[in-house]
């Protein structure tokens, strides 16, 4: 048995404290129900969100500190399996947290290029931390120091270092020569999920069976939607598609990557993956509205494989992943609420986007 | 000691006109844990200039931080601790222009003096793997039918950017295998440039870009290469004495302006975070309530007007916003430094620094019962105790390592010598290579006495903040000690059974027991969520159906049976350490005596013998260390202890050595 019952018992024991503590899909229901803003904000307090959001005071109750307070209910359950699980397993877990840092160093670069010209502007650090992920003392990245130095470049120099040094060595050549983030954020990307991939592969026994489940999920949905979004949207060519996509994964293999991206039927190749999503024509017909919604599909499939991980034996990798998968996408589904009850979106708009309340149905 | 200090929630309301000595007051204090209360004032005031101020302080500290690392002198905060006032802005900014301008401009030349050694060491570099190429590198760039592209490409993209090309015809060579930047050369028909462009560029490979004015065979571009690094390297070394020169000039002066920019911005960063009305300033913050009579008495000094209202914190309840201050002696600092690394206590929660003081060095002391590897444990945590906190624990624990040393009857492991002794023969109790058993039956027991302990303060944490839910059906509140208690009574029953074909307990002993056990698994265990839901909630929830429910309820038995054995038996690794400890240092002597020949004497022996005793502590102390650290943080905290509180980080304006 990989890991073992001795490995498991603790953290198995708070995977399952914390599982409980996650919400329902009544609870989405009735969070949904919510009139506006401060009715779900009033709502939330009454969950296990509640304790961070209890200490905001009246005048910073509003949609970006919330969302702030909720991520960092996260950021504990991270925190807490990473220090839980047997020491063979952290690497996975620290690098799946990683993707955290991924997505704040994004959007300090983002800050940088939207800002045109260096200035003292004092308000400036403080917009940008109110959208970073809470990341606390974990994160290796300068954030203030980068978002401070106005520069890509300079924002960049100051990751030497870090394990980014490296993968932007190659990626800045061409943004200095582009001036646009994207292949900054391809290369961070392609990098974290070969360092993912990798961590889960080197597991045993049950552990790698189920870390590559989860993983390998998760990075199936990612590969796809990039392959596709990279060709509808994009207009790329097939080699770049290629190079900007993952050989790997748990259902979709390269040889289905490398039929999107030569110009495949994408309805046929993602029906064939899962049989279970099915009108996927209609989707891409308006691939503006259309290609949220498949995301959405797809999102689901892989919170059923999560769910699927707390079936039977109990002692690996696969249930801490799963529960901390599931914690994510209960964030972005109260991500969506909180932003569709601020700007009081009528309910048909943000439902289809729900991933836990649709699961009712 | 036994739990954070109690906390004061202040409020103070400053007249604008001592603003600046009250935040002088509160930053000499260093008790003040400030929170933004920019929310509580008047928004009509128009922008805050402080936070204006703080931002200009904070930009001049940086530029005068990053000229001091372009001199390579150190950034030392040395100044005098009591000021007047925060610094002018524009003789600052004056001064550090003025320095900037000056080594920008040497150190602009140096940077790129640098970065030019850096390309053409990298040119070099890639022009290793073809050094022996008889081809003119300029002609291949001029071909008419070829599309050549040589570079350095990271090197998991390889074999994505060969698939990406599968469909054109191609030749790719890696010429120098790098596991993070080999170099490669791709050729392909210039027909197909456009396709090898564009998967040259998204697979990420960076051509090799040879200036132009190197031309020739790679041996005659080397030679040219190597001659321009010679210049760059004579460039650069005097570019580097025109710094220190630099260095020597201004040093005092940049040490000056770095402290009075740093005093300045501490306060006025401390100002931005009032709340500013009309005619004055808001401050909330938390001073620990021991401190907060001399605070208040500072503050009155400094501002007749000031009116302070002081709420203290109750520890029961969920007080997340709360800082945690953990004021334990000087030389408990290691052991807090343990809790911490864990996990900081909450306002509300027990701090086990001065229980961890007592089980760390018991237990790890168990583990390495030697009189002599325990004195030289304590004398390397003397000499480390100077330059960092960890060594008190060392000598915490070879102390105790020394007291179970004598209770062990071992000395450098030799078994005999204390035994023996008139004096200290009356201290041996047991030895462990004689008595196993008998030494892993106590360390279990030791264990059992920790759990229990364990379990008791989880309930009486849970009792202090009335949380009743947790104090009754937490797997750790009092049904799960009674189930624990149940557990141990029939484990011990079956054990005994086996073991020694005895009946340790009674007929109705282990009936009670049986029936406990019931009724502790159902309470704590299977309904403990939905119960302590109902305590708290006033309804009884089951999560996810029944069905759901009972799979997971099996599983959970399954999970607290496993994990209550294993816990218990987790601490026999402390008898068996002390055997092994024991076993090891015996082996030593087998060796020496092997090596001398059979005889317990002669240079091979006692070189053999310090050389293995050195050996045993090294490996021995750090082994012990983890298992150590394992039983706390794993066995014993797990049990009462969850952590997560926000740490006391009060302003204070002193040098980082008089902190």
């Amino acid at each position: 048995m990989g890991g073992g019952v001795t490995d498991y018992a603790a953290i198995s024991a708070r995977v399952r404290a914390m599982y409980a503590e996650l919400l329902t899909p009544q609870d989405m229901a009735r969070l949904s129900e919510a009139s506006d803003f401060l009715t779900l904000f009033n709502s939330l307090k009454s969950t296990a969100y509640g304790p961070y959001l209890e200490g905001l005071k009246d005048k910073d109750i509003n949609p970006r500190r919330v969302i702030t307070q909720i991520k960092r209910k996260l950021a504990d359950s991270f925190y807490s399996v990473i220090q839980m699980s047997p020491v063979q397993t952290r690497p996975l877990v620290k690098q799946l947290y990683r993707y955290y840092e991924i997505g704040n160093l994004k959007a300090v670069l983002r800050s940088i290029m939207t800002v045109s010209a260096w200035n003292a502007e004092t308000g400036h650090w403080d917009r940008v931390r109110e959208v970073l992920f809470p990341l606390g003392s974990t994160t290796v990245l300068p954030a203030q120091a980068m978002v401070e130095s106005g520069s890509v470049a300079t924002a960049v120099d100051l990751l030497q270092g870090t394990p980014y040094e490296e993968i932007l060595s190659f990626a800045m050549k061409r943004y200095s020569a582009e001036q646009n983030l994207f292949p900054i954020e391809v290369a961070l990307d392609l990098s974290y999920w070969r360092r993912l991939w990798a961590e889960a592969k080197k597991l045993t026994g049950q552990d790698r069976e189920h870390g590559v489940r989860i993983i390998g999920s998760l990075l199936d949905m990612n590969n796809l939607m990039w392959a596709i979004r990279y060709r509808v949207y994009h207009k790329l060519s097939e080699e770049e598609i290629i190079n900007y996509t993952l050989p790997f994964g748990y259902r979709v293999q390269d040889s289905d990557i490398r039929a999107v991206a030569a110009g495949a039927d994408i309805a046929s190749v993602i029906t064939r993956l899962y049989p279970g999503i099915t009108d996927v024509s209609a989707l891409l017909e308006n691939p503006q509205t259309g290609l949220p919604k498949l995301e959405v599909l797809l999102k689901r499939q892989l919170m059923k494989q999560c769910l699927a991980a707390f079936v039977g034996s109990p002692f690996h990798i696969g249930i801490p992943l799963a529960f901390l998968v599931m914690s994510d996408l209960e964030v972005q589904d109260l991500i969506v609420l909180i932003e569709a009850k601020s700007s009081n979106f009528p309910a048909d708009e943000y439902r289809p986007f729900l991933l836990k309340e649709n699961l009712l149905n | 000691m036994f739990f954070p200090e109690a906390m004061t929630e202040v409020e103070l309301i400053v007249p604008s006109k001592d603003l600046l000595a009250v935040t002088k007051v509160l930053g000499n204090q260093g008790v003040f844990h400030q929170i933004d209360s920019t929310y509580l004032g008047l928004e009509n005031l128009g922008p805050n200039t402080w936070q204006e101020k703080a931002a200009s302080y904070s930009t001049l500290e940086r530029r005068i931080q990053v000229i001091m690392q372009t001199l390579n002198l150190k950034e030392e905060y040395s100044g005098v601790s009591d000021f007047d006032s925060i610094a002018d802005l524009d003789p600052i900014q004056s001064a550090v222009d003025r320095i900037e301008a000056e080594v920008k401009k040497t150190s602009d030349q140096l940077a790129g003096e640098k970065k030019k050694l850096e390309q053409l060491e990298s040119q070099l570099h890639q022009l290793e793997p073809i050094a022996d190429t008889n081809v003119d590198v300029g002609a291949l760039r001029k071909s008419n039918y070829l599309y050549s592209v040589l570079g350095i490409i990271p090197a998991a993209n390889i074999s994505r950017l060969e698939t990406s090309l599968s469909r054109v015809p191609h030749a790719f060579f890696t010429l120098r295998e790098d596991p993070q930047k080999p170099v490669v050369w791709l050729l392909g028909p210039r027909s197909n440039s456009d396709i090898i462009e564009r998967a040259v560029k998204s697979a990420y490979l960076n051509p090799l870009t040879l200036p132009e004015e190197f031309d020739g065979t790679p041996a005659e571009i080397t030679k040219s290469i190597r001659k321009a690094i010679e210049r760059s390297k004579q460039k650069i070394s005097d570019l580097d004495r025109t710094l220190a020169g630099l260095a020597e000039t201004h040093g005092k002066e940049l040490h000056k302006l770095l402290w009075d920019v740093h005093v300045s911005r501490l306060i006025a960063d401390a100002i931005a975070r009032f709340g500013q009305l009309r005619h004055t300033y808001v401050g909330v913050g938390w001073v620990p309530s021991a401190d907060l009579e001399l605070l208040t008495q500072r503050l009155k000094q400094a501002s007749k007007e000031i009116l302070i209202e002081a709420i203290p914190i109750e520890r029961s309840g969920n007080h997340p916003n709360v800082p945690v201050a953990l004021r334990n002696p000087g030389f408990l600092a290691p052991f807090e430094l343990l809790v911490n690394t864990y996990a900081r206590p909450r306002y509300n929660e027990l701090d086990p620094t001065i229980m961890i003081a007592v089980t760390f060095p018991l237990l790890y002391g168990a583990m390495f019962g030697d009189v002599g590897h325990g004195l030289v444990l304590a004398a390397f945590g003397w000499l480390l105790s100077r330059r960092t906190s960890l060594g008190g624990l060392l000598i915490a624990c070879g102390l105790s390592g020394t007291i179970f040393g004598f209770l062990f009857g071992s000395i450098f492991g030799f078994e005999e010598i204390l035994p023996h002794h008139p004096f200290f023969g009356q201290f041996v109790l047991i030895q462990p290579m004689h008595s196993i058993i008998q030494i892993l039956a106590i360390a279990i027991g030791a264990g059992i006495v920790l759990l229990n302990a364990g379990i008791l303060l989880n309930m009486y944490t849970a009792l202090r903040s009335r949380n009743w839910g947790r104090f009754l059906f937490d797997s750790n509140g009092i049904f799960g000690w009674l189930l624990y208690l149940a557990f141990l009574i029939l484990i011990g029953q079956i054990f005994g059974n086996l073991l020694a074909g005895i009946s340790i307990f009674p007929r109705f002993v282990l009936v009670i027991a049986g029936i406990v056990f019931v009724i502790g698994i159902l309470v704590a265990v299977v309904f403990s969520h939905p119960l302590q839901h109902w305590m708290e909630e006033g309804h009884f929830v089951v999560e996810g159906g029944w069905g759901i429910f009972a799979v997971q309820s099996l599983a959970e038995i399954l999970e607290k049976v496993i994990s209550m054995f294993s816990n218990t038996m987790s601490y026999v690794r402390v008898g068996a350490f002390a055997i092994v400890h024991a076993g090891f240092t015996g082996a030593v002597f087998v060796i020496a005596r092997l090596l001398s020949g059979g005889e317990d004497a002669g240079f091979a022996y006692w070189t053999t013998v310090v050389l293995g005793n050195l050996f045993v502590i090294g490996l021995e102390s750090f082994i012990v260390a983890i298992q150590t650290m394992r039983l706390h943080y794993y066995e014993f905290f797990s049990k009462f202890f969850q952590g997560g509180g926000s740490p006391y980080e009060p302003l204070a304006l002193a040098t980082a050595k008089e902190k």
